[in-house]
């Protein structure tokens, strides 16, 4: 394709442009009549559409053009941009997203948009969209069951998918679309879904679904969902055997054909192969009257070729990305850190030997292998905005599923983490924005009648601190109630009366976590809060971070979640108590400062510090890990200022040492949860230096 | 006419499925209100379908079930599951359980599982 070098600049400005449709979008249903967002909208929109047209994106750019002429009314103010409206305006965003995702990862960027796009049109002629909307699926479903053949129930697949299709068909087996409706009130969908799965895979193999499988068990579907399946039983002994499962309202299956899904797929891909199939054509005509023989040994070659053009043109439509396995990048970073422990070895000994060519090299080096070390740190470190960015969307429908009114606001989405926490955190943390959601915040008459706001804030945050992210749950709604949580504890045998009255606050808000437990009266189907709060601790617990919540009746709840960094590679600070080194992470450090022993004064049983007008508590390093006195008492207190969010503490050491950059290892099995201790290190010198973990000293 | 086996360690429960059984025409083969019982009982009157609570003392659902399964491996089993047993509900599936029903119960819901069990 002629424009593929700029195809990366497309793609990456699409996706930007789609954003801010999509942020301008959710702004404009709190404020409809903030006219200068449908501009916004507008604007990206059309620069979208034009840019579509350019790159020969026909569907990107008829879909942008249909929804821009719906824009144009509410910006003229000939319609009101109500929430119907939008909702139409957002699922064809969806589809613009999906063909940008289908051109970046080297597809042909087609999509079925009719029916959006006629209910955009429908919009536009003024008609009541959820009913022209409903009318149109109507229609569609009449289409395909008076065609009877007809073939196809919304799918599309890639070519493996087809590949798989086409050659299953060869051997005997059947390929199915099935679509199968749950009746409206089931409960427990995924286990139905569950049920459905099994069968279907005893009765062949299932090539796609969609919603896919991850989304089905996460009861991310309505009540439908489509399935792929090949296999050798008939469409009759199908249909009988789902139907042996109860709940199930309505059961759909067709027969598709593999080759008619070829050529869509062919047409689809026509853009990318046409040019090098007529051309070789042409030559093929070309040459052919002339001598037929040498055509005909030529051709193989000249299609071995186009393939290969095919594969190796593919990939680099995409970004010039290339994918690593993160087994790899742990192989990289544990050499790295070796490398990083004789480093620390080699300055130590060129200051010692004090040879000017031999210190040159190691400072060299020593530069070289910072740069080295940032590069592999960050190729595993993505923004949690990796995560948040779905939940702006999510929180929008389910407060409009449960009539509630949501503002959700985010906080940090910048904070990086590492690469394997990022993609386990993002489930456990949907189900706890969907319990607050559910359950913390009230209905807009209830919190009316409390005196707030109708409309309930939901505030996501992300921040460092030490060597943890912290990331947060808040929201201003019901609160948990305390004695519930009580009672149920006691009467599940989670605890015993006198634990209970030995707990704080947090920890008993902490019950909730076990298995087992929910305070919910009602339970929906978004949450049924007890099965759930218990995987969602274990999710982050297997990641090694900690959770707690804290809660005030009626004024609302927070969720936080303490999680690692895993970077194995830190600035610490060292310091000395008597001859034992210690390390201190640099990020959670805020100065250090000598105080005189006469500026320190007790309160409630706490000596503390007046530190620039905060009153901060001391902690003695050498009580906590219980370092021998040595007798000879100095009139001044090295302290080392840490905070842990908004909390500061100073801990009090013998000496400051240095900054250094430490290899975090951990202490092994044999020496778990040791307090305040996150890790051990190994010095230059071959000392080992035990890393604080500050934020368990500050309370 | 079938024979059932209601399993549940609520009598009001055991009641309101009996109910529902006895007008739509089943014969209760017995009840049991544990695990323990469930599979006693099973061994004695070999009845048709058996409901089974999840959650019981002495002997949980999910292993009276796998017994009864190990029993016979043609036994028609229907779960009875609250909200949020989700992931037992799977459990029990995998394990031979034919189907289940989510409490409240609803007698169609109840009847619908039945009848596609048998």
């Amino acid at each position: 394709m002629s424009n593929s070098e700029y195809l990366d600049v497309f793609i990456e400005e699409s996706q930007e442009h789609l954003q801010t449709v999509n942020d301008s979008l959710l702004q404009l249903e709190k404020e409809p009549d903030d006219l200068s967002l449908v501009n916004e909208v507008f604007r990206s929109a059309h620069t979208l559409k034009g840019m579509a047209a350019t790159m020969g994106f026909e569907d990107l750019a008829h879909l942008t053009h249909t929804m821009e002429n719906v824009l144009d009314l509410i910006r003229n103010e000939e319609l009101e941009a109500s929430s119907e409206i939008l909702d139409v305006v957002f699922d064809s965003v969806d589809d613009l997203e999906e063909m940008i995702n289908d051109i970046a990862e080297g597809g042909s960027g087609k999509r079925d948009i009719q029916q959006i796009a006629d209910q955009l049109e429908a919009i536009q002629r003024g008609e009541a969209p959820s009913a022209a909307g409903s009318a149109e699926v109507a229609a569609a479903n009449a289409q395909t069951e008076v065609g009877g053949g007809a073939q196809n129930l919304g799918e599309s697949y890639d070519e493996f998918e087809l590949t798989v299709i086409t050659q299953s068909k060869e051997q005997g087996f059947s390929p199915y679309q099935i679509r199968i409706t749950l009746d409206e009130n089931t409960m427990l969908k995924a286990a139905r879904v569950y049920m459905v799965f099994e069968i279907l895979e005893e009765a062949g193999e299932v090539i796609k679904s969609t919603p896919p499988v991850d989304e089905l068990e996460e009861e991310n579907f309505d009540h439908e969902f489509i399935v792929t399946l090949v296999t050798k039983e008939s469409k009759e002994d199908l249909n009988e055997r789902i139907n042996r499962i109860s709940e199930i309202q309505n059961i759909e299956i067709i027969l598709i054909d593999p080759e008619e899904l070829g050529e869509n797929s062919e047409a689809e891909s026509e853009p990318k192969t046409e040019a090098q199939g007529q051309s070789s054509k042409d030559s093929a005509k070309a040459e052919s009257p002339e001598s037929s023989q040498p055509v005909q040994q030529l051709e193989p070659q000249q299609q071995k070729k186009d393939d290969k053009d095919e594969t190796t043109k593919k990939p680099s439509e995409a970004n010039k990305t290339i994918r690593v396995s993160i087994e790899r990048l742990d192989v990289l970073m544990n050499l790295f850190e070796e490398l990083v422990i004789d480093r620390g070895r080699l300055e130590q000994i060129s200051s010692e030997l004090d040879n000017n060519e031999l210190s040159e090299t190691v400072e060299r080096m020593s530069r070289i292998s910072g740069d080295l070390q940032e590069i592999i740190l960050n190729m595993r470190m993505m923004p949690v905005d990796q995560v948040f960015n779905r939940f702006p969307r999510m929180v929008r429908s389910l407060s409009k599923d449960l009539g509630k009114k949501v503002n959700l606001d985010i906080y940090g989405a910048e904070t990086e983490l590492d690469r394997t926490i990022i993609d386990e955190i993002g489930d456990p943390l949907v189900h706890l924005i969907r319990n607050s959601i559910d359950h913390g915040i009230e209905t807009p008459a209830e919190r009316l009648d409390k005196g707030k706001s109708e409309e309930g804030t939901l505030v996501l945050r992300a921040y460092h601190s030490g060597n943890n992210v912290f990331i947060e749950i808040e929201d201003d709604g019901a609160g948990i109630n305390q004695q519930k949580v009580i009672n149920k504890a006691l009467s599940n045998g989670v605890v015993t009366q006198e634990e209970i009255e030995k707990m704080s606050d947090e920890q008993i808000f902490g019950l909730l976590f076990e298995s087992g437990l929910s305070t919910a009266d009602q339970v929906t189907d978004v949450s049924g809060r007890g099965v759930g709060l218990d995987v969602v601790k274990n999710t982050f617990e297997s990641l090694g971070g900690v959770v707690t919540v804290n809660s005030e009746q009626n004024v609302g709840s927070i969720f936080s979640i303490q999680l690692p960094l895993t970077l194995s590679i830190i600035d610490v600070m060292l310091v000395e108590l008597q001859k034992e080194k210690y390390a201190i992470p640099l990020s959670s450090i805020v100065e250090t400062a000598i105080v005189n022993k006469e500026d320190v004064y007790s309160a409630h049983n706490q000596k503390v510090i007046d530190f620039r007008g905060n009153v901060v508590p001391l902690v003695f390093l050498k009580n906590v890990f219980e370092v021998p006195e040595a007798g000879i008492e100095d009139e001044y207190y090295s302290v080392v200022l840490v905070s842990k969010g908004e909390k500061m503490a100073g801990l009090v050491v013998d000496s400051l040492v240095g900054q250094h950059d430490v290899v975090l290892k951990s202490l092994g099995s044999y020496l778990t949860n040791v307090f305040a201790i996150s890790g051990a290190t190994i010095l230059g010198d071959g000392q080992v230096a035990l890393i604080v973990d500050t934020n368990a000293l500050i309370k | 006419m079938a024979s059932v086996l209601i399993v549940d360690d609520a009598a009001f429960m055991r009641m309101m499925i009996k109910d529902i059984l006895q007008k739509n025409d089943f014969e209760i083969a017995g009840e049991a209100a544990n695990g323990e019982e469930a599979v006693e009982i099973f061994k004695d009157q070999q009845p048709d379908l058996v409901t089974m609570d999840i959650t019981m003392p002495e002997k949980d659902g999910l292993e009276a079930l796998k017994e009864i399964k190990a029993l016979d491996s043609n036994a028609t089993v229907i779960m009875c599951s609250a909200m949020g047993q989700q992931s037992m509900v799977i459990d029990a599936i995998q394990a031979g359980a034919k189907d289940f029903i989510v409490k409240p119960f609803q007698a169609d819901r109840v009847m619908e599982a039945i009848n596609k069990a048998m």
